[in-house]
């Protein structure tokens, strides 16, 4: 069986030809672009939801797009078990649509930021994280305006084992200097109790070829090997 | 300005009564309201070209002269052959006037001019530079409230259309603190067949006119023409004629433009920007040798009771003109549908050469389609400033700090220190081609996915060197910024400028755009690169002091690099390798960040440019290239090279022992000697074994070239040789003082 992915654009997305680059041409997965209100979650077994800024970001940061036919597309398959990452302003996209946890405020020191960070892996049972080593320590960029996680929940998430990803220094802790935008708890990326649907700020696809990456690395494709993986472990 | 009668109505026009007389003879009738609204937004200084165009002639014809030229000069870009079916389109702009009123919008909607122009062009964007120039920024809440919102302009309009800004370059002086400069310059990548299906020409008659996009709204009216004055103090009541951004719908516009091309169905493009509808339609239809019938009533305006002059003249952002086969109007009307993108047919071309606008029954312009895009020519007179011979006979003070204290200052110099503090803010990895980011090399370096060839860009200019002497300055610019290119392992494929300057009609500040020009034409000619497209911005002239901004030829090259291993970065990489320096160190001081640092003075003698001792290095170093000899490279520029080794000692943290001995020739000073910024020498790392080699072959093909030390792994900089003047510096110290100066003003 061949998997087949989408790749939810709505207008103002701007990573939709990076992210198919990499899963058709990098990772050799069936990956279409779909328009978000042509969007069908059955044609599909799992979905991204790209960075960029859906409806200009105007009013709030994905508010717009939450609201889209495309978002009942992807709650729809999330009760089919079927796998959704959302990420940058996908993220944002799937907080508003309170398909996770949060919220996505301005960064703390009120500027873009756009920069390689590291994260370390808090939670390796998810549909995009599988493939990764718990406490592992990963290469991956990040660039937005609006991407200091907060949530008035922080027990229940951490109970709940919801965090995915922390941002964390060279040395893999916590420092003063790792946090590039002051997420609460150094929180970049989480998933809903299911570990299905998973979100971040960074963007695994520009960290999925060796020569984007300063240390050459390609942490970028563990994400979506580990959809490959939980797709045809489901199946 | 001044009023102009036309029939009973009277009319504010920068046009001159010359011109005016000009236009009535032509015409053999008074023009109508619109049609004079046009001819002074068409024959300003911004789109005419008027003082510019005769010595612009100076250039090359790069179409004529070079076979992978596309598209030169006159054209809304650039256009280049990059093989394999490939093309590439770049242009450079000016934002100065509007930017220097209101930095946000202004910054902003120059970055979304840039993208039109290459959009037009029928390839996508995929990378933006931008030159910025501003007064000092230490204790100087103007020019910090500037920067600010100019890089934030930049930011938010680059990020949200998904265009990465991949480099550019700041210079901080006194003379831009009245007139900051503002430049744009993007690049495109396409299929050579996509940028021949849709020139910027209306050539069939018979074809539909669509406008797509914005509506047209009641901004930006004569935001050309405010372009061409001089900023007083009554300028702040131009905001009006600044134009608002929307980089949303300009994302949209970019993806629906691509996708109606991709129909086949589009004979025809063109960007609105300065000069509005009246610039695009006599533009496609003079330059296609055709005529126009449009209807005013169909463009959709954003706001009731827009009169015909106000509809033809606005400055709206964010809107195309396309002619469309009629056959494919519906094909190309449903692409725009799809992006949820307004749109209008508003005319159709036919043969009459004429271009002819109507209200209802009235026609309310009647213009043969040529007639604006032939004002007549400015003479501008030109002289040598009186100032310069003192400035240039400025001699370099006795030191009295210690060299140590000297490169500590330099390194945290707002004109050298790291501009983290804005690239940062700018998305340059979007599009997953940088593979040089910001920071990290002397060029920006993009890949083109699917070949294995690269595209290296870069800009800049030295307005020091430029202020002292234009015709080496500009010169010196091209060096600095061909060696950028070169320094990434690429070869300089093709310049465009963009030349800011004072006010032409002052024959010192037109004499320094005529001795800029000559420069940049007798260089390029020498040295085979071919000059593609310009942009000129006079008036950058301070009303209050009568002082004109430093002369800003600013310089953007783009090269080209053939596979990924030919790749060369700027840190240093490995202990134990030699560290060579190419190219003779004189005593040029003028115009030196040394002087203005270190004495607050802007004169001395500049740096000369001799081009057959340039093109011996440039082959030099691509013959080490070619055997695989350069492990890293450096060009050097403000400071000296022992700043450009301190930039490449922080990525890795190494260090370097200099032995300066037997290069450090005692006729000129030690600090003449350390802190030179004679053009076209870089800083090379070579392993040791191959040094020998390197030498030799330079002896052979004559090229300057010393071993200066070896790289330590211990963060070091040693420098011996210099008798009893010997001193070590800290990298790290070093490298907090370069990367915390900008952020220690902004982030307070």
């Amino acid at each position: 069986m061949s998997i087949k992915i989408a790749i939810i654009q709505f207008p103002g997305s701007n990573c939709d030809l990076d992210a198919l680059h990499v899963l058709n041409d990098v990772m050799t997965i069936e990956t279409t672009l779909v328009w978000h209100n042509e969007f069908k979650g059955s044609q599909f077994d799992g979905a991204i939801l790209p960075g960029g800024f859906s409806f200009g970001d105007y009013l709030r940061s994905g508010i717009i797009a939450a609201h889209s036919p495309a978002i009942d597309e992807a709650r729809q398959m999330l009760k089919d078990d079927k796998p959704i990452i959302g990420i940058c302003n996908g993220f944002q996209i799937l907080t508003e649509a309170q398909l996770l946890p949060g919220a996505l405020l301005q960064n703390e020191s009120l500027k873009f930021i756009c920069k390689w960070v590291k994260l370390r892996v808090e939670n390796n049972q998810t549909a995009f994280t599988n493939m990764m080593e718990l406490g592992s320590i990963l290469n991956i960029p990040i660039a937005h305006g609006e991407g200091r996680y907060f949530t008035d929940k922080l027990k229940e998430l951490q109970d709940n084992n919801q965090i995915v990803f922390k941002y964390v220094d060279n040395n893999g802790e916590m420092g003063e200097y790792s946090n590039p935008n002051g997420s609460l708890a150094n929180i970049a990326g989480v998933c809903d109790l299911e570990q299905k649907c998973v979100g971040l700020m960074p963007h695994p696809e520009r960290a999925s070829e060796s020569i984007l990456s300063p240390e050459k690395t390609i942490h970028g494709k563990l994400f979506f090997e580990s959809m490959k993986n939980f797709i045809e472990k489901r199946v | 300005m001044r009023k102009v009668k036309v029939g009973n109505n009277e009319i504010d026009v920068d046009l001159t009564d010359k011109e005016v007389t000009y236009i009535k003879d032509t015409l053999e009738r008074d023009p109508t309201i619109t049609e004079i609204g046009m001819f002074d937004v068409m024959w300003s200084e911004h789109c005419s070209y008027k003082s510019s165009r005769p010595k612009l002639r100076l250039f090359e014809d790069a179409e004529k002269n070079y076979n992978y030229v596309l598209a030169g000069p006159g054209q809304d870009a650039g256009v280049i052959d990059i093989g394999d079916g490939y093309c590439l389109a770049f242009r450079i702009e000016s934002h100065n006037h509007p930017s220097a009123i209101e930095p946000y919008h202004g910054a902003a909607t120059g970055i979304g001019g840039i993208i039109r122009d290459i959009l037009c062009m029928g390839v996508r964007p995929i990378a933006l530079l931008d030159p910025l120039r501003f007064g000092s920024l230490k204790n100087n809440p103007h020019s910090q409230w500037l920067l600010k919102y100019v890089v934030k302009g930049i930011a938010d309009y680059g990020n949200c259309t998904g265009i990465p800004t991949i480099g550019g370059e700041v210079e901080f002086d006194k003379s831009f603190q009245n007139n900051c400069l503002v430049n744009v310059a993007c690049i495109g990548l396409g299929k050579i067949e996509d940028f021949k299906h849709a020139p910027s020409r209306a050539y069939n008659p018979g074809d539909y006119v669509i406008l797509m996009g914005g509506s047209t709204g009641k901004d930006g009216i004569h935001g050309v023409t405010f372009a061409s004055r001089t900023l007083t103090e009554e300028s702040e009541e131009d905001r009006p004629a600044v134009q608002i951004g929307d980089p949303f719908t300009k994302k949209l516009i970019i993806e629906a433009t691509l996708e109606a091309i991709k129909t086949g169905y589009v004979r025809g493009l063109k960007d609105l920007g300065g000069g509005g509808l009246s610039c695009a339609l006599s533009e496609l239809t003079g330059d296609g040798g055709t005529g126009a019938i449009i209807d005013i009533n169909k463009v959709f305006t954003r706001e009731p009771g827009m009169n015909s002059f106000e509809i033809m003249l606005s400055e709206s952002q964010e809107r195309m003109a396309f002619i469309v086969k009629p056959e494919g109007l519906e094909t190309v009307l449903n692409v725009f549908r799809k992006y949820e993108m307004a749109h209008a047919v508003i005319g159709r071309t036919d043969d009459s050469k004429v271009l002819k606008v109507y209200n209802e029954d009235d026609f309310v312009v009647k213009l043969p389609a040529k007639a604006l895009s032939e004002s007549p020519i400015a003479e501008r007179k030109e002289k040598q400033p009186k100032f310069l011979d003192t400035l240039l006979s400025q001699k370099t003070p006795n030191p009295t700090k210690s060299l140590k204290e000297i490169v500590y200052e330099l390194i945290a110099s707002e004109n050298i220190c790291s501009k983290e503090w804005i690239y940062r803010q700018y998305d340059h990895e979007v599009g997953i081609r940088s593979i040089i980011k910001c920071g990290d090399g002397d060029s920006g370096v993009l890949r083109i996915i699917g070949t294995d060839k690269f595209i290296s860009a870069s800009v800049g200019a030295n307005s020091k060197h430029c202020y002292l002497d234009p015709y080496n300055g500009a010169k010196g610019n091209l060096v600095e910024v061909c060696g950028n290119i070169l320094a990434s392992g690429a070869t300089p494929l093709a310049m465009v400028n963009c030349c800011n300057f004072g006010n032409p009609e002052i024959p010192e500040s037109y004499w320094y755009f005529s001795n800029a020009v000559k420069g940049m034409a007798d260089f390029c000619k020498k040295l085979r690169i071919p000059i593609v497209g310009g942009n000129v911005s006079f008036y950058n002239e301070d009303e209050v002091t009568k002082t004109a901004i430093k002369a800003t030829p600013i310089i953007m090259i783009v090269g080209l690099i053939e596979g990924e291993n030919n790749i060369i970065t700027l840190p240093f990489k490995q202990p134990g390798n030699d560290i060579l320096l190419v190219g003779e160190t004189l005593a040029e001081l003028g115009g030196s960040e040394y002087h203005s640092v270190i004495y607050n003075l802007e004169g001395g003698k500049p740096p000369r440019v001799d081009e057959d001792n340039i093109k011996s290095r440039w082959d030099f170093i691509q013959e080490l290239y070619k055997r695989n000899l350069i492990k890293a490279n450096h060009d050097i520029n403000k400071g000296g090279f022992l700043i450009s080794i301190a930039e490449m000692c922080f990525k890795n943290k190494l260090g370097a022992n200099l032995e300066l001995d037997n290069i450090y020739d005692k006729k000129v000073r030690i600090d003449e000697f350390l802190f030179s910024e004679s053009v076209g020498r870089f800083i090379i790392e070579v392993e040791s074994i191959t040094t020998k080699e390197i030498l030799d072959l330079a002896k052979k093909i004559k090229v300057d070239i010393y071993k200066i030390g070896s790289i330590i792994s211990d963060p070091k900089i040693n420098v011996s040789g210099l008798d009893d003047k010997n001193f070590s510096i800290d990298v790290f110290e070093l490298e907090k003082l370069y990367k915390n100066s900008i952020p220690n003003i902004m982030d307070i």
